[in-house]
């Protein structure tokens, strides 16, 4: 089991960082996105397009060549589109559907739409296979008994200095603030003077941005392929409710513990050949906790619902 | 001096079209007046705030603040206008501080002092012990001192209180009531719905009976105390 422990960690931020992001959103805005899988996936896939050099043998895209730009050039750009896209999504889609008191399961579906379109729109553009950026192969070493290539542990320390980052926005911040004070309750934060929909609107672009970081790392530990933000976004789910629907912190807990147990239940004996099942033993263990805990481990009473 | 700060005129309002909650209620709030709405449960009168603050719309009738007609103005625009609410239920951020409950309630000011939090503390002083506490953690009363706290830290030229005694102990309560005086006297205009109907009637200036979303009785708190048919009414099992 110890040997999974590296690819546990690496999932395990993988999961926390797009359980943070699915969480603030879902708080703030009231909405259960089935398409935030295919906002981490469209991180990857623009980065992707952007840093594979126009004549490489990666054939993700069928019908248009990449740019070929530097790697750390294509995340930041790719990042700020995915905020670009979040913004748009609020913009164009939700907010005259919230101006028009859709309810809730009525936006549900339509998210579930929107990921099924989205990641077929991916598939109509990209083959089926898995590609990989174009970054140099590295060995695994051994970081105090954990197994990671170098690249793993600069992943890992920059998704921990990411949640850290988020949290001190989310706790010191003025916008910060007003999300936290939106998602306790909208009425009470415009009747305060707060302009909701310009909180909501910073929301998604700021949700966005963090699930477009996270299908990046992704990308980087494993690869990009058209469907691989709605593969982890069960999990995303589990973490989110685990932790507690509503605190941040409950999140990237929830989605980390998560992220980590089902990667170490892949090297539990009777496992072996079943890896396709790893995902039953950590999703069976929060059933269990919720049965115990319904508001999730950090959650509070006044906010199950 | 006692020129109208809020004027309702025939206000039709509701939280889906179609179905009139208000069916055209008449209301006016003059410059530092105290006025009462009292009625049975379901008349309305958490419905007319609301209205009022705009977070539900409005079917027919007319709004006005100073003067000027309220027409399609968002809540936080209206807050930054200087209206100032405190709602029946979820009266604050429950995750939030306390200091951080009255930053949200400082979005609204024209200007932002240091010295409106100090204000704030300095006439609520169990806020102060618990600045760093969250809002979820305090008792009922405490909840609703910071609730008007938050509504006051602003400086609003008036401020809607949908039962802020709601829930309290009756000492809780005098304590309450001591506040808003006190507040009156700062120069606020209060719009006061109040359960505790007898005991609002001797405190305002004047009072709206509402019923079934319209106007019952109007006229002056001790005109309606001494009205046989209020008491029969609305007073006698209260
Ligand atoms: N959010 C809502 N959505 C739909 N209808 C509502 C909502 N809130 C209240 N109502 C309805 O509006 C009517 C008036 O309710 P309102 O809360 O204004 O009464 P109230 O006079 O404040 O009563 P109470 O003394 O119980 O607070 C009631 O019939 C109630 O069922
Ligand atoms: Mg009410």
């Amino acid at each position: 089991m110890i040997e999974q422990l590296g690819n546990g960690l690496l999932l395990g931020v993988i999961i926390a960082l797009g359980s943070v992001a699915l969480s603030l959103l879902y708080g703030v805005t009231r909405i259960v996105n089935f398409a935030h899988g295919e906002i981490i996936a469209l991180g990857a896939v623009m980065t992707l397009f952007f840093s594979s050099s126009p004549d490489s043998s990666l054939l993700f895209f069928d019908r248009y060549s990449p740019i070929g730009i530097n790697f750390f050039g294509s995340i930041v750009i790719s990042i700020i589109l995915c905020g670009i896209f979040g913004a748009s999504l609020e913009i164009f889609l939700f907010r005259p559907l919230r101006k028009n008191n859709f309810g809730n399961i009525a936006v549900l579906v339509v998210t579930i739409g929107l990921s099924i379109f989205l990641r077929h729109i991916y598939l109509l553009f990209a083959s089926a296979k898995p590609s990989s950026f174009i970054l140099e192969l590295q060995r695994r070493e051994d970081y105090f008994g954990i197994q990671l290539t170098p690249r793993n542990v600069q992943v890992l320390v920059l998704g921990f200095i990411v949640m850290i980052l988020v949290g001190l926005f989310l706790t010191y911040t003025k916008t910060g603030k007003a999300m936290r004070a939106v998602r306790d309750s909208s009425d009470l934060a415009s009747v305060s003077g707060i302009n909701s929909d310009n909180i909501i609107l910073v929301t998604w672009i700021f949700s966005s941005m963090l699930a477009g970081f996270t299908g990046i790392i992704q990308g980087v530990i494993n690869n990009v392929r058209w469907n691989m933000g709605f593969l982890i976004l069960l999990l995303i789910f589990a973490g989110t409710v685990l932790g507690g629907i509503g605190t941040s912190f409950g999140a990237m807990f929830g989605g980390f513990v998560i992220g980590v147990l089902v990667q170490l239940s892949v090297g539990l004996e009777f496992m072996d050949g079943h890896t396709e099942a790893k995902n039953a033993l950590a999703l069976g263990l929060m059933i269990l906790i919720l049965l115990i805990r319904p508001q999730g481990i950090f959650g509070t009473k006044d906010r199950i619902s | 001096m006692n020129n109208p700060i809020i004027e309702v005129n025939g206000l039709a309002s509701g939280y889906v079209k179609g179905l009139n909650i208000l069916q055209g209620v008449d209301l006016v709030l003059k410059d530092k007046e105290i006025v009462s709405i009292i009625g049975p449960n379901g008349a309305g009168k958490s419905t007319l705030l609301k209205a009022i603050v705009g977070l539900i719309p409005i079917f027919g009738g007319k709004i006005y603040f100073n003067g000027a007609e309220l027409k399609e103005i968002k809540s936080y625009k209206l807050a930054q206008m200087g209206i100032g609410y405190v709602p029946q239920v979820q009266n604050v951020f429950p995750s939030l501080t306390i200091e951080e409950n009255l930053e949200m309630g400082n979005w609204a000011a024209k200007e932002r002092h240091k010295d409106s939090f100090n204000e704030i503390y300095d006439m609520f002083n169990i806020l102060f012990d618990k600045k760093k506490e969250r809002a979820g953690n305090l008792s009922g009363g405490q909840r609703q001192l910071l609730a008007l706290g938050r509504a006051l830290i602003s400086k609003p030229n008036v401020i809607l209180l949908d039962e802020p005694s709601a829930g309290l102990s009756p000492k809780a309560i005098d304590e309450v009531f001591e506040y808003i005086n006190l507040i009156n006297q700062n120069g606020v205009s209060i719009l006061l719905v109040e359960q505790n109907a007898k005991r609002a009637l001797k405190f305002c200036d004047r009072g709206y009976v509402l019923d079934q979303g319209r106007n019952a009785y109007t006229g002056s708190g001790e005109d309606l105390l001494n009205d046989d048919k209020v008491v029969e009414l609305y007073l006698g099992k209260l």
